[in-house]
């Protein structure tokens, strides 16, 4: 009896410490990811809400990192309604050529040149909230981005007295934006643009204006992307439309290549947002594209 | 009579439990592991300090896996954020883990220094491999180092490389993993 008891007795905790040894065996990688995931004190940053610092003509909730140099060159083709003998607006163009640069990872600043009213334009672009989750869960990103545009071209009448302050236009905007899947980015963009001489006694110098812009991606590189500003009608000027583009992104290491459709031919703030006279219902489309090169400049980051 | 046996029977289980005494079980204390992909036109380089790992010196089994969004380091910050979106898609994949047991029969409860190989399962991209890799391991007065440099295909991890920067990026990434395990 004795000595089956004690074989009976092995056998058994052989049995035990067996089925333990293999519930380890599969269990080692389980045990870590239970650690990682009990290590919420991480924040995590949402990347990439959309490919670029613009939608199409407006600002988006990107910033370039810090110490990124961005070049950026737009064209606005002429109006494709023009037809064959203007090769559909590929005749004409205006164009913009624009530096940015971030300062911090929240702050960047940038200046523009636009042949269009011979413009020249310049902006800080402020990250107040950054859409994160983990330790911060913060759902939106938060954008400040106040711009002022100078226009330079000669004064329509010398022989009366014209002030300097009368070219300047002033925009202040607010962008919201979350990105809420892998492929899906929206963005709210309540603007409010000040100039300093309107064409009309009657019109208002204030003009408010709100901005409703996204992206959906398509592939990894290539996103469809569509932005609209909504004006006031009491503020807004006479015989101006709503801005209206959609366009495509599309990413190849550093650069991206923006192709659109517009109404709106400025590519500054106050042009596009309160300054649209196309209208897409009449054919007053604009074939356009911008490009964006990113140059690291300080490698510190 | 009764009596012997139940000693007997606590002795055992006593006994049978210190087989799989915690001083075999080891966790990465600190950790790092850097990748580089040197094409012609660019070297990337990479860094994640987060690596978690543990080991089992008594069935010499281990488990290491990190936070793929935890590597810093790139030539751009833009570089970094398409490593995440683009290539390795650490929304959809967030960590990347190599599991499995050493070959070699050698007794790792002792001090030494052991020249071993790792097989086990390296999923990168959501993508299972079994790989073996070769690790040099250092073990003194409780403390595990261990080193191993190796490769990966991207080709292997259903990662893709564009043609526009196939000169910027090479196709087989260089690894160097460094760990110091210890006591758990």
């Amino acid at each position: 009896m004795k000595p089956l008891k004690i074989i009976f007795l092995f056998y058994l905790l052989s049995c035990t410490s067996k089925s333990f040894s293999q519930d380890t065996a599969v269990s080692l990688l389980s045990m870590l990811e239970k650690e990682l995931e009990a290590n919420k004190d991480m924040t995590v940053y949402t990347t990439a809400t959309f490919k670029t610092t613009r939608v199409i003509n407006g600002h988006s909730v990107e910033n370039v990192g810090k110490g990124v140099l961005d070049a950026k060159i737009s064209h606005r083709f002429g109006n494709i309604s023009e037809g064959g003998y203007e090769l559909f607006g590929l005749d004409k163009a205006t164009m913009r050529m624009g530096l940015d640069y971030g300062i911090t990872k929240n702050i960047m600043i940038g200046f523009g040149r636009s042949t269009f009213q011979k413009t020249y334009d310049g902006f800080i672009k402020v990250k107040i909230l950054s859409q994160s989750r983990g330790k911060v869960n913060m759902p939106v990103t938060l954008s400040y981005i106040p711009t002022i545009a100078i226009t330079t071209l000669k004064y329509e009448d010398p022989s009366i007295s014209n002030h300097f302050n009368s070219r300047i236009a002033y925009t202040h905007q607010l962008i919201v934006g979350r990105k809420f899947s892998d492929k899906t980015s929206l963005q709210f963009m309540p603007t409010f643009v000040h100039q300093n001489l309107v064409t009309l006694a009657s019109e208002s110098n204030n003009m408010f204006a709100f901005g409703i812009g996204g992206r959906q991606k398509l592939t990894k590189r290539i996103s469809v992307n569509a932005e609209y500003y909504y004006q006031l009608p009491s503020t807004k000027l006479n015989e101006r439309t709503n801005s209206l583009s959609v366009g495509f992104d599309i990413e190849t290491g550093g650069h991206v290549f923006q192709l659109h459709f517009t109404n709106s031919q400025g590519m500054n703030e106050r042009s596009f947002i309160s300054d649209t006279k196309g209208r897409w219902d009449m054919g007053d489309i604009y074939f356009g594209f911008n490009i964006s090169r990113v140059f690291t400049i300080s490698k510190k980051h | 009579m009764f009596k012997k046996p139940i000693i007997l029977l606590f002795s055992l289980i006593l006994f049978s439990s210190g087989v799989n005494a915690p001083q075999t079980m080891y966790t990465v204390g600190a950790g790092s592991i850097t990748f580089s992909s040197d094409a012609p036109l660019e070297l990337i380089k990479a860094t994640s300090n987060q690596l978690k790992g543990i080991f089992n010196s008594e069935k010499k089994e281990f488990a290491f896996t990190l936070n793929v969004n935890t590597f810093k380091g790139f030539n751009s910050p833009l570089q970094q954020e398409h490593f995440n979106e683009n290539y390795l898609e650490s929304n959809k994949y967030p960590r990347a883990s190599f599991e499995g047991k050493i070959i070699e029969d050698v007794d790792l409860k002792r001090d030494g220094f052991f020249r071993i190989r790792a097989k086990g399962n390296l999923t990168v991209h959501g993508v299972t491999q079994e790989r073996i890799i070769k690790c040099e391991l250092t073990i003194k007065n409780k403390i595990v180092s261990v080193k191993s440099n190796f490769t990966v295909l991207l080709a292997d991890h259903n990662i893709t490389i564009p043609k526009v920067v196939h000169e910027k990026l090479a196709s087989e990434i260089k690894l160097e993993v460094k760990a110091e395990l210890i006591d758990k």
